[in-house]
């Protein structure tokens, strides 16, 4: 587990009474324990058991974290062990003949793993998004957006010209990958520099 | 969100991503937090009232429904009792349900009170006696959690239990 400074503070301002420090880490951390109920496949009445449970657990344990930084490890473990006590008492009291897949059954302890990893690394990007200036955010949204814009919609809705869209891209990502977040999360070897470079989209 | 894609993403973290990658990492960043659904996320934030609460968490340790499969080997007549313990580090609730109503007692036993908890924000009190046993009747509609203060300054909180 990486030494995230900035989970470790989150931490120990929720543990000291800052609402705010806790709706932050919901923020970041919410789509992890999202996502292992959505694994588990389970209803939304289930799901939100879990989710109540794991997140009571964390109010309750947050002066008691031995390793803060640990945090998505920690959430990650109690949603995987919530999910699985809803999932066996489901299916003990519906007498279900079907077994249930055995692959989650077991604490898959690499998908759990892999999970953190996913969900530190969101958090990171999400963090370091928020933090560019509202025009690139603007920018690599419409980039990202499903389906894509055209190039002549972005310039015409943001007023720059096409021909510095690909360049003020690149200069967004750029800003993206020097952030403190992305630094945090150990990716220092991310950077490559492509001053203003033309991306082959 | 858990697709072997994104798991061999997420490995290969340490390594230079190009704007490409970048770029397609945020996306998905971007649609992980958006597919989770507003009421869960709002779950969670509420859930920092109960911060500074002097109540000890009590986990279910027992529920005779995750154990049917036992119980029905065991006995010969079918009809019984759902029993459930929740444990804390200074108490146990033990409840059993019946048709109308939540039997229960407290160990050790001592006097109290107890309060039944729904979501919506409907709290059912009632009161523990001398030997720890309480009833809340009726059984709570919905999602509950049961919340135990004794008169010893013992302050215990379950879980949320559906019936």
């Amino acid at each position: 587990m990486r030494d995230d400074p900035t989970v470790v503070a989150l931490v120990a301002r929720a543990a000291g009474g800052d609402p705010g420090a806790w709706i932050e880490i919901v923020e970041r951390y919410a789509p992890l324990v999202w996502s292992i109920c959505a694994r588990f496949q389970l209803s939304n009445q289930d799901t939100e058991d879990v989710g109540q449970n794991v997140w009571l657990l964390l109010v309750e344990q947050l002066g008691k974290l031995r390793e803060p930084a640990a945090l998505p490890g920690w959430l990650a473990t109690t949603t995987h062990r919530e999910c699985l006590r809803v999932v066996t008492s489901a299916q003990k009291s519906e007498r279900l003949g079907t077994k249930l897949d055995e692959a989650l059954q077991v604490v898959d302890k690499t998908a759990i793993d892999e999970e953190i990893l996913v969900a530190e690394r969101n958090a990171a990007l999400l963090a370091a998004f928020a933090e560019l200036p509202l025009f690139y955010q603007q920018l690599l949204s419409m980039l990202m957006a499903e389906p894509p814009h055209s190039y002549a919609e972005i310039s015409a809705k943001l007023g720059i010209p096409v021909g510095s869209i690909g360049p003020q891209r690149a200069r967004g990502l750029e800003r993206l990958r020097r952030s403190a977040a992305l630094k945090a999360l150990g990716t220092d070897d991310i950077g490559v520099n492509i001053p203003g470079g033309e991306p082959g989209a | 969100m858990t697709s072997e894609s994104t798991f061999r993403e997420a490995s290969q973290v340490h390594e230079s991503w190009d704007d490409e990658q970048l770029l397609a990492a945020l996306r998905e960043a971007v649609t992980a937090r958006q597919a989770v659904p507003a009421w869960f996320v709002d779950t969670a934030k509420s859930a920092y009232a109960w911060h500074n609460i002097d109540a000890e968490l009590a986990q279910l340790t027992y529920d005779s429904e995750a154990d049917l499969d036992l119980a029905a080997a065991v006995r010969s007549e079918t009809a019984s009792i759902r029993a459930l313990t929740f444990t804390s580090p200074h108490l146990t609730l033990e409840l059993e349900v019946t048709e109308n109503s939540l039997v229960g007692q407290i160990i050790p036993p001592r006097p109290g009170t107890l309060e039944a908890q729904t979501r919506p924000g409907v709290t059912t009190t009632a009161t523990v006696d001398e030997i720890g046993c309480f009833v809340v009747d009726p059984i709570p509609e919905g999602p509950f959690r049961l919340r135990c203060r004794t008169d010893d300054g013992i302050d215990v909180l379950t879980g949320w239990i559906t019936l």
